[in-house]
Formats: structure tokens, C-alpha cells, sequence
């Protein structure tokens, strides 16, 4: 397909991207997790937040290297008796935002069993990065950094905490999560092409792979980790909601 | 100088004869000599003259012939010269002509350079070779432009001119294949999309849906293709998910869980929803719009742009497919549930889901409708679940051999359907109803589940009484009633059943408080002297009755104080058997408030002279309470009624 000089101007502005991702985020009631992704797509605070009904949702496109993501956001109600709902929406998801409230024990206690429901429901390569919420109470704090990230390793999980009032590391645990699935699926664990793999190509990755045969990540490759802790502090990059 | 040179001038050798002769000859022969030498010199010159005067003559001729001919080239001449004259003008117009004629050229070169396509742009707009892209919108902005231009010149002429229908006819030609290319371009992509199932719409095909709005058959056209592309992929997704699963199937198909209702429903409807979302996305971009930022399940407002309007009809079509399947499964899903539990609960997920639906893509759209019909659906299996549970509840015959008085194990069996129905309503409500929808929302579940139960318990206990007249019929039934009150009172939505039942409740304990009183009133003794009381005649003295005599009265008392130093004053084998200890309190508290207000009507009965009893006090006296009645309160355990006549004393 001959790409010319209109497509080429526009594509930056417009909001092609390469792949689209399907994200849950999910954690007991109250923890923030409408806040963390109000924060992260809107870039502000969502004040006065009621409790989520049911499943919400929203997207956004973030750019990792060379690749703009587009990400669908399922927000997930944290109470008991949605459990029913929401636990539907598990399936075909690609990565898990799995949020705790650090000045909440309970929050933190549970988060065993919600991830034992995001692996068995989810798809098999499912990506969760662990998010201690409310990082800017650190007076109220009741779950040390020390531990969550001891526990996250544990099971193999990527850890950090943000912050969803002010704003602070709410990217990181998207960045992480993406980059982690990206890098699956340049080692060829996760192919978008099939359906149910929370992951699909977008127009512009469609186009490079129909002029060469293999993805190029560039240097996502060399900054491979093994899944583990990570504390992340990324400077937020500009203003880029959809 | 002439005498020298004489000699060399005659050349002749002079012989002077006489010496001065020769000098007198030489005198007269110079005169000769030079005369006759003049002659000749003059006859030359004349000679020399003719000579000249003959080619003067000559040259005269030449110069008239010359002369002749200069008058005819002059002639000749003025002839040319009047010829060239016409020439010079024509060629002086000719020139302003051309020149005239190179300025309308230029003229009308740029004309055309405005006004028509250049051949360039023509193979944009007709080439199969060149994509729908920057090009091919450039050329077609040409067009449009040239008839904009054309029209504003139009108006300002005295009406169209030829040439300006000429142009405005020929780009509508052009633009027209134009708006045929787009169209074929943007339903092969279109297919393409459906091909990959992937919802990423580039920039060139965002242009192109727009610029084919202005051709409004084949955009329609274009939009109709498009939802039924996207109609079959989601279709054909959907089967997958349900039948498929994921790759290497993971996550399972939907179907693997069709035995577990609620996780089947809810999978399929949480699948609906999220192809909703991405197709909501997908047209968004599609036409441009901007995401309104609006999070899925918050309402949204309808009836706003074209946009909004296309996007709806498109969504309602795309995901319209997906109902047949749907509801074939819910239904058959529905319909096989045993469990009324179980059929609440798929009734309340599918009223979520057409809630969340109405609010995503309208209450038209066809989804929403069959939402709706199974939503209803669902509803309608449970309450004639309920219903013939509760008709159920009736038929059950009373177990004539079962004595005790605590609820029937099929009422406790009712009851905990309940219960575990009301926490399912409780669980599904948001928090933001109003006291009156928080009622009604419940309001017919209750009257269905527990009228029956209380009917049922009046019922039966009639009947059973009928053949076991010992059977504890009242304390049954407050039990019964009791039990029932218990099991819905955590709940605030059951506030008017709550009303209803504590109703049948109070009337209930007055008719047991009174029974109990008079069998405390028999055992005390005090029965046959109050009943004297209440039945004697007007004048007739109370210690002339025979029941009331002295020794009778006296008998009475003893009896009534040993009833008080006995059991029966705290406690009652009979109200023992109510569940709810707090009521045998209460029945219990009442029959002694009533039975110390016998004693004290009695006593004053007795004191009063008219009766005409002698020694009344003695009488009194004589046994406990000793016609005391704050004495009886406090052997009662009761505090003290503010119109008591003792109350100071004993404060």
C-alpha cells in the first residue's frame, strides 16, 4: 500500500496506532481505581467520586518508543456484590491494573484473591502490574512499600505506587503493563492476530507488516527486564489523551 | 633668365651677322614667334577645348539620360512608397491584434487554469492507479473549488452564462466519479476492516467518509455496507467467543460455563458490552468525532449531532445480530432455571445490562428492546416461580401430629428463599433510590412471598386447632409471625411488610395477653370475686354475693398469696413456648399489670362501706399482699404507672 504524503502528515496528529490493548483494572471498593485511570486519561483528578456501577469504560493512546498504543480501560466496580459483573469482563483482557490503597490493610489482604480471579479468568498471558494507591498519604500509611513489593515479586507481578490525587507515577503502571506486552509479544508468546489475545493490530502496524515481515521494536528490546519489581518514577510525557 | 634660356629654347646654333642684327632679328621674330606660339597654343586650347566640349556634350547626354532615369526611379518611387503605406498600417494593426489576441490568451489560459482540472488532477480523480489519499483530495478541492468560484461568478453576471453551466457541469462529472471512487475505495476497505477485524481507521479513510457525506445516496450507501460488514464480523466474533473461545482456546468459550447460569448470562452480555464500546470507539473515529470523554454505564445524552444520530442507528444495527443468538440462549438459560433464587438473580443481571444498554445506545435500539423483552421475561419466570411457590405453601396440609408451636419447616424453607432473595435486591440497588422506589422496587416480591406464608399460617393453625383443640393455636402463630418479621426486619425496603406483619403481631398479643390474664386471674384465685364485682346488681351489697361472701373473699386471698409466692408470677409455662422472649415479656408485664389492677379494684371494692364488709381491713390484712398494691408492683417486679395512688409513698 503506497503510503503518501497526506497519510504521512496526518498520522500525527490523527489517532492511529499500532495496537490495541484491552486493560481491566480491578481492587477492592474505594481503593481509586476510577481516579487512577480519571488521572491518567484525563489528566486530573476525579473529585467527589462516586462508586463505579457495574464496569466502566475508557481509552487512550500512549506512545512507547517507536509504537503508539491504544488502550481500551475497563474500570471495574470494587464492591462484593458487582463481583458477578465485573468478573464477565476479565475475559480477553491483556494486562491487569491491580490497585491496593496503602493506608488500607483490608485493601491490601484481599489482593490474593483478586488476582486469583484475574488468572483464572483472564487470558493465560495476562500482565498485572500491582499499584499501591493514595502514595500522598504517607502519614496514613498501613502497607509498607517494602512488603507490597515483596508480595508482588512473589507473584510475579510488577509493583509501584502512584499517587491518583496528585497525579504522581499514575503512567508507569500503563507504561509498564504495555511494555510488558509488547515484548510478549515480540518473543512470539502473544500473537494480536487472535482473537481473545486482549491485543490486536492497529492500521499502522498492519501497514508495516505487510511491507517487512517482522516487527521491530527497537529499543524496547534492550531494555528487557525479567518480570519483577520495578519502581518506576517516569516523567509523565505530554499531554497525550484521547 | 630669358637670355639664358633663348639659346636652349630655339635650339638654333645663332650665327650673328651683325653684332646686333641677330639681337634686331631675335626682337622681331620673338614678337613673331611668340604671337605664332600663342596661335598655337590657342589653336591646342581650341583643339583641346573641342575635345572637351565634345564629351561635354556627351556628358550632358549621359546626365539627361541619367536625368530620365531619375525622374522615373522618383516616380517609381513615390509609387512603392504610396504601396508601402497600406502595408505598414495593416502590419501596425496586425501587431495590435496579436498582441490583443496574446493577452486574451493568457487570459483565458489562466482562465482555464482556475476553471478546469489540469490533466494531472483529472487522473487523480479517474485513475484506478492513484490511491484515495493527498492527491486524489487535492484534485477533488480543486473541483470544488471551481465550482464555487464559478457560482459566486454566476451570480454576479446577468444570470448563468453558458460557459458556466459548461464548467459547473463537467466538474460535477468529475467530482461525481470522484465521490464513485471514494465509494468503491471506502467499501473495500471496509472489508478489509471486517477481513482483519480490526477497528483502526486511518486518516485517509476518515476524509474520505467525510467527503462522501456530501453524496448523500452513496454515502448512505457506504454506511449500509458498513453495518453489514460490521453486523457479520461481530456475529462472527461473537460465535467464536461463544462456541471458540480465545486462541488455543483461552479464555474458554463462553458456552464451557452454560452450566453455570449466571456466569453464562453474564459472559455473553459483558461480551456485548465491550464490542458496544469498541464499535462506539471505531465510529468515533470514523466520523471524527472527538470522545466525549463520557464513561461507558454514565448516561448519555441522545438527540445531539448527525453524527451522534448515525452512530446510534450504526451501533444499533451493528450489534443487532447479536440479539437473535442472545436471546435464544438466555431464554432456554432462563427457562431451565429451577431455583427462583437463581432466577432472580438472572432477572436483576439482565435488568442491569438493559439499563446499561438504554444508557449506551438508546432505549430503541433493538438490543435495549430485547433486553427489555428478556428482562421482563426473566421477571415473569420468577414471579410465577414465587407465585406457585407460595400457592404451594397453602396446599400443605397441617402435620396434626407435630404439637409443637414454632413455625413449620416449610414456612422456615419459604423464608430463606426470601431472605436470600432480599439480599439480592439489596445488592442490586444503587444507592441513590428514593424511598418510594426502594419500596415499590420489592413492594411485589413481598406481597407474593409473604402474604401466602402469613395466610397459610392462619390457615392451617385454624384447621389444626380444629382437630387438636389443645394445640397452642395463639402462641403458634405469634411465633410464626415472629419468625417472619425476623427475617425481613434487616432489611429497610421491607418497611410497609414490616408495618403489616407487627400489626397482626400487636393484635395477636392483645388477644394472648388476655387470655393469659384470666388464666392467671383463675389460678390466682381472683376470678370468681372479680367476675362478682362485674356482674352484681347496682345496690346490691359485693359481700352478699356468694362468690364475694367473707370466707369466700378470705379463701380467695389465701390463694391469691400463695399464687404469689409460686412461679407462676415470673414466668408462664405457656408464653415460655413464644420464640421471641421479649413478646412472652411483654404478655407476661400486661396480664400483671391487669391482674394488680383487679386486686386493687377489689380491695377498693371491699373497703367501700356500702359493700358492707366488716372489718375490711382484717380482711385485707390478713394475707399478702395485705390490700397493698404497691406492695403487689414490687412483688411483680412492675414500675409504677404515674396515676398509681402510691407511687409518693413508695418513691
Amino acid at each position: 500500500m503506497p503510503v503518501d504524503d497526506y497519510e504521512a502528515d496526518a498520522t500525527e496528529l490523527m489517532e492511529t496506532y499500532d495496537f490495541l490493548m484491552k486493560y481491566i483494572v480491578i481492587g477492592e471498593a474505594g481503593t481509586g481505581k476510577s481516579c487512577l485511570l480519571h488521572q491518567f486519561t484525563h489528566n486530573s483528578f476525579k473529585d467527589h467520586s462516586q462508586h463505579t456501577i457495574g464496569v466502566e469504560f475508557s481509552s487512550r493512546t500512549i506512545k512507547l518508543g517507536e509504537k503508539r498504543i491504544k488502550l481500551q480501560l475497563w474500570d471495574t466496580a470494587g464492591q462484593e456484590r458487582f463481583r458477578s459483573v465485573t468478573r464477565s469482563y476479565y475475559r480477553g483482557a491483556a494486562g491487569a491494573i491491580l490497585v491496593y490503597d496503602i493506608t488500607s490493610r483490608a485493601s491490601f489482604t484481599n489482593l490474593a484473591q483478586w488476582l486469583a480471579d484475574a488468572r483464572a479468568l483472564a487470558s493465560p498471558y495476562l500482565v498485572t502490574v500491582l499499584v499501591g494507591n493514595k502514595s500522598d498519604r504517607e502519614e496514613d500509611r498501613e502497607v509498607e512499600w517494602a512488603e507490597a513489593s515483596k508480595w508482588a515479586a512473589e507473584n510475579d507481578l510488577h509493583f509501584l505506587e502512584a499517587s491518583s490525587l496528585s497525579g504522581d507515577n499514575v503512567e508507569a503502571p500503563f507504561l509498564l503493563c504495555t511494555r510488558a506486552i509488547l515484548l510478549s509479544i515480540e518473543s512470539g508468546i502473544l500473537d494480536p492476530e487472535k482473537a481473545g489475545s486482549g491485543v490486536s493490530y492497529g492500521d499502522r502496524a498492519l501497514r508495516r507488516v505487510n511491507s517487512s515481515s517482522r516487527l521491530s521494536f527497537g529499543s524496547l528490546s534492550g531494555n528487557r527486564r525479567k518480570s519483577g519489581t520495578i519502581k518506576l518514577r517516569l516523567p509523565g510525557p505530554g499531554k497525550k489523551c484521547c | 633668365m630669358r637670355s639664358t634660356h633663348k639659346p636652349s629654347v630655339n635650339g638654333v646654333a645663332l650665327d650673328e651677322t651683325v653684332p646686333g642684327d641677330i639681337a634686331a632679328g631675335a626682337r622681331k621674330n620673338l614678337r613673331r614667334d611668340v604671337e605664332s606660339k600663342l596661335a598655337e597654343s590657342s589653336r591646342k586650347f581650341l583643339k583641346a577645348f573641342g575635345d572637351v566640349d565634345k564629351q561635354l556634350d556627351t556628358l550632358q547626354e549621359h546626365i539627361a539620360s541619367m536625368r530620365t532615369q531619375c525622374d522615373e526611379a522618383q516616380t517609381q518611387l513615390e509609387e512603392t512608397s504610396e504601396a508601402c503605406k497600406a502595408l505598414l498600417d495593416r502590419a501596425g494593426s496586425l501587431r495590435e491584434e496579436r498582441q490583443a489576441i496574446a493577452t486574451r490568451q493568457s487570459i483565458v489560459t489562466l482562465f482555464l487554469g482556475q476553471f478546469t482540472l489540469s490533466e494531472d488532477e483529472k487522473e487523480a480523480i479517474l485513475s484506478r492507479d492513484v490511491p484515495v489519499g493527498k492527491r486524489f483530495f487535492a484534485a477533488m478541492d480543486k473541483a470544488e473549488k471551481i465550482r464555487d468560484d464559478c457560482r459566486v461568478l454566476m451570480t454576479g453576471e446577468d444570470g448563468p452564462t453558458k460557459a458556466g453551466l459548461e464548467i459547473l457541469s463537467a466538474t460535477s462529472g468529475y467530482l461525481e466519479q470522484a465521490h464513485q471512487k471514494i465509494f468503491r475505495w471506502c467499501r473495500s476497505e471496509i472489508w478489509q476492516m471486517g477481513r482483519d477485524n480490526q477497528l483502526d481507521v486511518g486518516p485517509s479513510m476518515r476524509e474520505a467518509i467525510r467527503r462522501l457525506r456530501q453524496h448523500p445516496e452513496l454515502f448512505t450507501e457506504a454506511l449500509a455496507y458498513l453495518s453489514q460488514t460490521r453486523q457479520a464480523t461481530l456475529l462472527g466474533a461473537f460465535t467464536d467467543a461463544l462456541t471458540r473461545g480465545g486462541p488455543g482456546g483461552l479464555p474458554r468459550p463462553i458456552e464451557l460455563h452454560a452450566h453455570d447460569p449466571l456466569r453464562y448470562v453474564g459472559d455473553m452480555l459483558a461480551w456485548v458490552h465491550q464490542a458496544i464500546a469498541a464499535e462506539r470507539e471505531f465510529l468515533e473515529s470514523l466520523f471524527g468525532v472527538r470522545g466525549d470523554m463520557r464513561m461507558v454505564g454514565s448516561v448519555r445524552t441522545f438527540g445531539g449531532s448527525v453524527e451522534e444520530e448515525w452512530m446510534g442507528e450504526l451501533m444499533d444495527t451493528a450489534v443487532g445480530k447479536l440479539c437473535t443468538p442472545l436471546k435464544v440462549r438466555v431464554q432456554q438459560t432462563v427457562r431451565s432455571q429451577e431455583s427462583s433464587i437463581t432466577s432472580y438473580k438472572i432477572a436483576n443481571l439482565l435488568q442491569f445490562y438493559m439499563l446499561t444498554m438504554q444508557r449506551t445506545i438508546g432505549e430503541a435500539a433493538q438490543l435495549s428492546k430485547t433486553l427489555k423483552e428478556l428482562t421482563d421475561m426473566a421477571y415473569q419466570i420468577f414471579f410465577d416461580a414465587i407465585e406457585a411457590q407460595g400457592r404451594s405453601l397453602l396446599r400443605v396440609a397441617p402435620d396434626l401430629d407435630d404439637i409443637s408451636v414454632s413455625p413449620p419447616l416449610v414456612v422456615l424453607d419459604h423464608a430463606q428463599v426470601l431472605r436470600e432473595i432480599m439480599v439480592v435486591y439489596e445488592s442490586s440497588l444503587a444507592g441513590d433510590e428514593t424511598e418510594e422506589q426502594l419500596l415499590s422496587g420489592f413492594r411485589d416480591i413481598l406481597d407474593k412471598m409473604v402474604d401466602p406464608a402469613i395466610e397459610s399460617c392462619l390457615t392451617s393453625s385454624e384447621e389444626k386447632q380444629k382437630f387438636r383443640p389443645d394445640w397452642d393455636k395463639p402462641v403458634f402463630v405469634l411465633n410464626t409471625l415472629a419468625y417472619l418479621q425476623s427475617v425481613i426486619e434487616p432489611f429497610r425496603f421491607t418497611a410497609e411488610k414490616q408495618g403489616v406483619i407487627q400489626g397482626l403481631i400487636e393484635a395477636k398479643i392483645l388477644q394472648l395477653t388476655e387470655e393469659h390474664y384470666k388464666n392467671i386471674l383463675t389460678e390466682a384465685g381472683l376470678a370468681e370475686p372479680i367476675a362478682a364485682i362485674g356482674t352484681r346488681q347496682p345496690n346490691e351489697p359485693l359481700s352478699r354475693l356468694p362468690a364475694a361472701q367473707p370466707a369466700q373473699l378470705q379463701a380467695a386471698l389465701r390463694q391469691f398469696s400463695l399464687w404469689l409466692s409460686g412461679p407462676g408470677v415470673v414466668e408462664s409455662p405457656r408464653l415460655s413456648q413464644l420464640t421471641v422472649q421479649s413478646l412472652a415479656a411483654r404478655v407476661q408485664q400486661a396480664s400483671l399489670e391487669r391482674l394488680a389492677g383487679a386486686y386493687r379494684r377489689l380491695c377498693e371494692e371491699v373497703r367501700k362501706p356500702k359493700n358492707k364488709y366488716e372489718a375490711a381491713a382484717t380482711l385485707l390484712g390478713s394475707e399478702r399482699p395485705f390490700g397493698q398494691v404497691h406492695l403487689l408492683w414490687q412483688i411483680f417486679g412492675l414500675q409504677h404507672s404515674g396515676e398509681d395512688e402510691y407511687a409518693g409513698k413508695i418513691g
